[in-house]
């Protein structure tokens, strides 16, 4: 796969805060790409920068294959954007709403129609597009700002934060929706979340801190590298887990045994075969990947 | 050109459908409707008066229709430029709300974005602006109608320039404002400045000399004398039918601001349009310049 975005020693000051640090790092064409960290980790600062909306103190943008340097307008007809906060305009109606933002992108009358009906299709948003958007609920207007950002169909969808609040079921609708459009469109999303489960599916991530990667690879890398591995173990007495000598946790009606990867696990088990008759080995979260490479816990998540 | 009419066209919706921002934008013209009917109206009348030579008469008509045209150009001068600010609000608003954010990440240049809030807010001042000329007309129409068809043409032409004018104007300014704070601040220092330097709350005739000067350097200044002077051209006709000496028709319309001089220097009628169209070109130039320049980058 050829990469559709390309990062190299991006750097941007506000002032004598350095918010991101000799950043670098590369998207391939189709793939889910999650950029996890903190508030103020530089993330929504590289999305400024790739999108045209800030400017970078040095480095090179290229998505594409252009440079964003001199070609933003290129690169502005690939890239929608779903921002952390609903930007469409409130007190106008949804068909409105994505009539004007599809004319930004050149895409008028019949053409623009025929778009507009099909998201709203995609989207199962048909009848709300005579309703004013002020008046939709928090999943309701979510759904018209994937739209929004789809309008022009895009290669690259860029999602920061895209499902802060949403209940359950509205999480799984958008993401069945963006899933659809990379596997049939091929399109590439760059994701920033704070829910972990959504990092997990992702093809590759990257974790941000003070302006610079700490960590990147896909979720499994990430986790064998960072996170441990679990044995939960049922009906056993304390004094026998003790016997481990490993760290565990007490659960409802069970321990929790860290050990530092599959193979020690293996080897426990083996070792001692009374202890271990019901039991399960799960992976650590990436939660806990997190945790390791910043020593901060991500808010917001599940 | 169809991206420009369609943000055009999204840019009046917004506002005709916000209405706190319509509502605002209304306020000033009523205000000053109000306040004219009910006590400037009054104090104008008696100062005309007052202000006549003694020994000669002027019929009452005369008299109201002077009253009338001062009132309704003094409330016009001001409505374009203080309702244009409070419609330009929607370029202060789109950066509170992320919408400008959402156009900046889209391939549509800068100068159309920019020159499609100029003219969404000139459109829909002008629609307020036009409403305020035929309210003005009415209320004219019952004190002293001496208008003809070419002065009601001549005030419309007026009333659009000082509203391309106004809207230029604040569009300059709106460029700098980043929320809704600001915004505010800067339309209730301009709904209650303006009317004084452009002389339509006290003509700049009753100024000092020193600060008659310094008006004089203002492009509003000369909008405002063209409104009135296209107000009351249809009275000073009829003065002049009844006999009223020239000089005398002359004085009054040096009183009340219909002749205005450039350091003694008279400006005639069509000196005034040159100054209000090359600024309101010069205006729009450096909006666009401005926009250009900032880019919307950080």
């Amino acid at each position: 796969m050829n990469n559709i975005i390309e990062i190299n020693n991006l750097n941007k000051f506000y002032g004598d805060l350095h918010a991101v640090k000799d950043l670098s790092f590369c998207v391939k064409q189709g793939e889910l790409f999650a950029f996890l960290g903190i508030n103020g980790a530089g993330k929504s600062t590289t999305i400024s920068i790739m999108c045209g909306t800030l400017s970078k103190n040095s480095g090179d943008v290229i998505i594409d294959g252009y440079n964003i340097e001199n070609n933003l307008s290129e690169i502005s007809k690939e890239i929608g954007v779903v921002f952390q906060n609903s930007v469409l305009d409130s007190s106008l109606s949804v068909r409105n709403n994505l009539y004007s933002r599809a004319s930004l992108y050149g895409i008028y009358g019949q053409e623009a129609t025929k778009r507009i009906e099909t998201l709203s299709e995609i989207l199962d948003f048909k009848n709300l597009l005579d309703r004013t958007v002020g008046k939709l609920s928090g999943g309701q207007r979510r759904r018209i700002d994937v739209a929004r950002a789809l309008i022009h169909n895009p290669k690259i969808l860029v999602l920061d934060e895209p499902t802060t609040g949403l209940d359950p079921q509205t999480r799984k609708t958008l993401w069945k929706v963006i899933e659809d459009c990379r596997k049939n469109e091929k399109m590439t999303v760059f994701l920033t979340t704070h829910y972990m489960e959504e990092v997990v599916d992702a093809d590759y991530v990257v974790i941000l801190d003070d302006g610079k990667i700490v960590a990147e690879g896909t979720p499994l890398q990430l986790k064998n590298s960072y996170a441990g591995d679990y044995i939960t173990v049922y009906g056993v007495e304390l004094e026998k887990i003790e016997k481990l000598g490993f760290k565990y946790e007490k659960i409802r009606d069970a321990y929790r045994v860290e050990v530092e990867n599959p193979k020690v696990a293996r080897d426990l088990i083996i070792k001692y075969p009374e202890i271990f008759v019901d039991f399960e080995i799960t992976k650590g979260k990436m939660d806990d990947v997190f945790l390791t490479v910043t020593g901060k816990k991500l808010v917001g998540g599940n | 050109m169809k991206t420009f009419i369609a943000i055009t066209k999204r840019n009046i919706q917004l506002f005709f459908k916000d209405k706190g921002m319509f509502f605002s934008a209304l306020i000033t013209p009523i205000i000053l409707l109000v306040l004219y009917t009910t006590f400037l109206g009054n104090v104008y009348h008696d100062s005309f008066v007052s202000a006549l030579p003694e020994g000669f008469s002027i019929s009452e008509k005369i008299i109201n229709g002077t009253v009338g045209g001062q009132l309704c150009s003094s409330l016009l001068a001001v409505c374009c430029v203080t309702v244009a600010f409070c419609s330009n609000l929607l370029m202060v608003q789109d950066k509170t709300s992320g919408a400008r954010k959402d156009f900046l990440v889209t391939p549509v240049k800068k100068s159309i974005l920019s020159l499609s809030y100029y003219f969404a807010s000139l459109i829909t001042t002008l629609i307020i602006s036009y409403i305020a000329v035929a309210a003005s007309f009415i209320y004219i129409a019952f004190t002293g109608w001496f208008f003809t068809f070419g002065d009601c043409l001549l005030l419309l032409l007026d009333v659009f320039l000082v509203t391309m004018f106004g809207t230029a104007i604040s569009s300059i300014i709106n460029v700098f404002l980043s929320t809704n704070g600001q915004a505010s601040a800067v339309g209730t220092i301009v709904s209650a400045g303006y009317g004084f330097i452009c002389g339509a709350y006290m003509p700049i005739s009753s100024f000092g000399s020193g600060l008659q000067k310094v008006l004089s350097f203002l492009p509003g200044t000369y909008g405002t004398s063209l409104i009135r002077n296209h107000s009351l051209k249809g009275v000073f006709r009829a003065m002049g039918k009844e006999g009223i000496p020239e000089e005398i028709v002359s004085s009054i319309k040096k009183s009340i601001d219909c002749n205005l001089s450039f350091f003694e220097k008279d400006v005639s009628i069509a000196g005034m349009y040159i100054i209000l169209i090359s600024s309101i070109l010069i205006l729009i130039g450096i909006y666009v310049l401005i926009n250009l320049v900032k880019k919307g980058r950080e």
